[in-house]
């Protein structure tokens, strides 16, 4: 159980380290830059958002199972 | 049932959030200019805005060099964010840097600061040149400064992790004091909650934290105080976990872990709060950078900051009870198979 | 506290160390070998901030490697007789002033040899005043934060591998600001640059030999 959150946890900041590795070393492509920049960078606010309920959804996913192994245990 | 308020009132003041977070507008702002450089002589100025109202009522327009005002001849409007000027530079103006204003009574006073590198220096203005509107614009919105532009949104979103994972870990930090006053397992139940949770937030905050820093300051890690400090805290608790799987008897872990914790946190503490004031910083309020601490918080931003800090906070502290909670219901059950 | 107390375990120590010189010995083989596979890998580095690093690097692989045996080396009998004999609050202290002496000694021998191997080209525009006192209250530091680790490993009876995970979160802190004092002192900026730094690890010193000071007893019952 407690193992789950960690996996969960390090889901997603695997998920959160994507972008890190692929751009780490490369300038940003053209493509991301003019997204993230455009209309005064309202995107990088978008994926901000994003990330913050992505990674809320995926605790609850993580506790959801935690529960639904204790009502296992409850029906045997 | 008791205990629901608060709940309640994270998920309202975090609707409050997100909705003035997202909804009101930046304030308007210069953004851009045709040309870097001015020199005596007459000039042409193409100026860029961002969420003004040229159109709507045509702006006056001036440089302003060390406190000294000279005014456009002639404003072309183009539209509502686009305007053309023209000026007749005079020389012998004194600072390196001049700055374009506008004023309009819709838009209030606006500034692209240091907008123009000035050429043909001399000893100074007499007096404060042309008479310009002075009257501020009504209406609630956020500021618009340089690079920042619509992410300072961000600041509800991302700062507010940093603070949940504060909370979370002084409340690990005061339950293994208990446990190590009282041997209680159940103490040692809720530190374990709170590391698990705070860490949920730690990593959130890295995120965001990654994702901002890329579009404000064009990297996705600086070695910064405040993000050393919180990797740092991510590999202690991480650490802790490790503490715990590696002790199988629950009495000597639960106290092992206490003292890893504590002696941890304090440490952290007094590294998170010294460090930054050590070494330079790109975080606002450190090392000389402007961003906020300049102008500090506006009172716009205030509004909505301060109920997104207690939004999330709740908010953390909500997810650790249903943490808690689950994992006692699972040791009863332990319990119970024991039996 | 009794300072009586303290001196004698500080003496039983020493007398305990003496009988097995191999410990002496294990802990310079370290250090020495270790800069010694560094000085095949980069002959001599005139680079400072690397050869600064480096060195900070090689210390606190050293420390770890020094300290992971401190509680380590005694069986259950030698603890029984030690808590029967002494309030656990005096062994504590006694065996993490008698690390931070160990180290005082063993930092001074490896910059000592790292200057022998990889130059000491950095360290001719240095404030020697400066650097070598950085030196040892880094190694004394790493000491001081390293004992109640040491012990916290041994007790969860995992060895070096739990301490060095445990340990590299809170030595970092330091690890930054000491690299920094030492750099400092390298480009041969005075006290008043350099001042707040030792400060500030002197500080850290000292907050955790009292958390220490506070949390060995939970630590020692059982």
């Amino acid at each position: 159980m407690k193992q789950m959150i960690v996996k969960g946890l390090m889901a997603v900041s695997a998920w959160a380290a994507w972008p890190v590795s692929i751009f780490a070393q490369s300038e940003t492509p053209a493509w991301l830059q003019e997204r993230m920049f455009a209309s005064g960078k309202i995107n990088t606010v978008v994926l901000v958002v994003s990330v913050v309920l992505v990674g809320i959804a995926v605790w609850m996913f993580a506790l959801d199972r935690r529960i639904g192994k204790l009502e296992k245990r409850e029906r045997k | 049932m008791k205990g629901w308020w608060w709940k309640g009132l994270s998920v309202l003041l975090l609707l409050y959030v997100v909705f003035m977070g997202l909804h009101t507008p930046l304030g308007p702002a210069l953004v851009h200019t045709s040309i870097d450089r001015i020199a005596p002589g007459p000039v042409t100025v193409e100026a860029t805005g961002y969420n003004t109202h040229f159109a709507k009522e045509s702006p006056q327009v001036w440089l302003e060099n060390d406190g000294y005002r000279v005014c456009a001849t002639a404003v072309t409007v183009n539209s509502d964010v686009a305007f053309s000027a023209q000026f007749q530079v005079p020389s012998g103006m004194q600072a390196n840097l001049t700055s374009l204003w506008a004023w309009s009574s819709v838009d209030g006073p606006i500034v692209l600061r240091d907008a123009f590198f000035t050429e043909g220096l001399g000893q100074g203005m007499q007096g404060e040149g042309c008479a310009v509107g002075t009257a501020e614009r009504t209406g609630f919105s956020f500021p618009n400064r340089t690079i920042l532009n619509e992410t300072i949104r961000n600041l509800f979103f991302h700062v507010p992790m940093w603070f949940t994972m504060m909370v979370l870990m002084t409340i690990a930090f005061w339950q293994s004091l208990m446990v190590l006053r009282t041997g209680n397992l159940d103490k040692d139940q809720m530190a374990l909650s709170a590391v698990d949770v705070s860490l949920l937030f730690a990593v959130l905050g890295l995120a965001t934290g990654s994702i901002w820093a890329r579009a404000t300051w064009g990297d996705w890690w600086t070695s910064d105080p405040k993000l050393n400090g919180a990797a740092v805290s991510v590999l202690i608790y991480a650490a802790y976990l490790i503490l715990r799987g590696s002790v199988p008897d629950p009495h000597k872990r639960a106290r092992l872990a206490a003292i890893y914790n504590i002696f941890a946190y304090v440490l952290m503490m007094v590294f998170l709060m010294v460090l930054p004031r050590l070494t330079d910083s790109l975080h606002p309020g450190n090392g000389g950078n402007p961003a906020f601490s300049q102008y500090d918080l506006d009172s716009s931003l205030r509004a909505v900051f301060y109920p997104a800090v207690l939004g999330w906070i709740l908010l953390g502290v909500w997810a650790y009870t249903l943490h808690l909670r689950t994992a006692r219901l699972n040791s009863i059950a332990d319990e119970a198979n024991d039996r | 506290m009794h300072t009586a107390e303290i001196a004698q375990l500080l003496r039983l120590e020493w007398q305990l160390d003496r009988r097995q010189k191999h410990v002496w010995g294990s802990m310079a083989l370290y250090v020495v070998s270790t800069i010694y596979v560094c000085y095949h890998g980069v002959r001599h580095l005139t680079d400072v901030p690397i050869w600064n690093a480096l060195f900070w690097i090689i210390l606190l692989f050293a420390a770890f490697n020094a300290l992971g045996r401190s509680f380590q080396r005694e069986d259950a009998g030698r603890q029984l007789y030690l808590y029967t004999l002494a309030s656990p609050r005096s062994v504590v202290l006694a065996r993490t002033l008698y690390n931070a002496l160990v180290m005082a000694v063993l930092s001074l021998l490896s910059l000592a040899a790292y200057a022998l191997f990889i130059g000491g080209t950095p360290m001719e525009e240095a404030r020697l005043d400066i650097f070598v006192p950085v030196v040892v209250v880094g190694g004394v530091g790493f000491a001081l934060v390293l004992t109640l680790l040491s012990a916290l490993a041994a007790r969860a009876g995992n060895g070096i591998g739990l301490m060095a995970i445990l340990g590299f979160p809170i030595v970092l802190p330091m690890l930054l600001s000491l690299m920094k004092a030492s750099k400092l002192a390298l480009d041969g900026l005075g006290w008043n640059v350099t001042g707040q730094y030792v400060l500030w690890l002197v500080l850290i010193d000292l907050i955790t030999v009292g958390l220490a000071w506070l949390l060995f007893p939970y630590l020692w019952r059982d």
